[in-house]
């Protein structure tokens, strides 16, 4: 399963080209590399994986349907956080002061960071400088509550 | 996130996230509401690394509480949009940093009472 989280585009900017017009080829890679390091990749918990390297993949926590009149408990989906929620989000960029969390009903390890850049270079050789204010990552690793039970889970927002 | 994908370290002080072939999007027109978007791929390494300086985030009335260690942390990470034969590839993890991070502990919601108690 997959969340979209805050849509957050990684600016990549050239390094030793400066554009000119807001048009010219030299700009285009700026546009086309919008392409944002996380387009959201919070990722459910338990999908198999290796030591490390690990992949991602999809999984559905949707709730079931009961079968024979069963109680419907809700799904493994995290609950969002109520009042970022309402306004379409699921998380705020992490800053002190703030609910650093992405899932309500949590206990567990947490770590946030943005305004994340440095440098690279794109299959052409051509140098850029990466990452914007709000380029931020995160993990999450812990206990929370959903479908009336405590599950585990480890998840990350890039 | 499969759990094998973060390592911490003994004294809980690093924490390391390293993913690879993560399904991501390339949407250059983004935040327009009919932005295209193309399928692509990242590979990432993510470390983070706590300071003795220590931090805590607070509110009762949105039931949440954050405590743990101002932090470091810096990402290397590969990117490739197929479709339009494109790969990007950041410099080695040290190159990079970040204007802010922390890491620690979080309870929120229900377990938040439970845990002042």
């Amino acid at each position: 399963m997959k969340f979209r989280l805050t849509a957050k585009p990684t600016m990549l900017t050239p390094i030793d080209q400066v554009p000119c017009n807001g048009r010219s080829s030299v700009v285009e890679p700026n546009r086309r590399l919008l392409l944002k390091l996380g387009a959201a990749s919070f990722l459910a918990p338990s999908l198999p994986g290796k030591l490390l390297h690990a992949q991602s993949g999809p999984q559905s926590c949707s709730p079931p349907i009961p079968p024979n009149h069963a109680p419907a408990n809700g799904g493994s989906c995290p609950y969002p956080i109520p009042w970022l929620d309402k306004n379409g989000n699921h998380n705020q960029s992490p800053m002190p002061n703030v609910e650093l969390s992405n899932i309500y009903h949590f206990t567990g390890k947490l770590a946030r960071a943005n305004g994340f850049h440095g440098t690279g270079t794109d299959n052409h050789g051509n140098r850029f400088a990466w990452g914007t204010p709000t380029t931020d990552y995160s993990y999450m690793a812990g206990e929370y509550w959903a479908g009336r039970q405590s599950r585990q889970g480890v998840f990350t927002h890039t | 996130m499969p759990s094998s994908g973060i390592v911490f370290s003994a004294d809980g002080k690093t924490a390391m996230l390293q993913m690879t072939d993560v399904p991501i999007i390339d949407q250059p027109r983004w935040p327009a509401m009919d932005a295209a978007t193309t399928p692509a791929f990242m590979d990432f390494k993510l470390l983070f690394t706590a300071t003795d300086e220590p931090v805590k985030y607070e509110d009762p009335a949105h039931q949440y509480r954050f405590e743990g260690f101002k932090a470091s942390a810096q990402l290397e990470a590969a990117i490739r949009v197929a479709s339009i034969d494109f790969t990007f590839k950041t410099d080695p993890l040290e190159s990079s940093k970040s204007d802010f991070a922390v890491m620690g502990s979080e309870v929120n919601g229900k377990y938040y009472e439970a845990a002042r108690s």
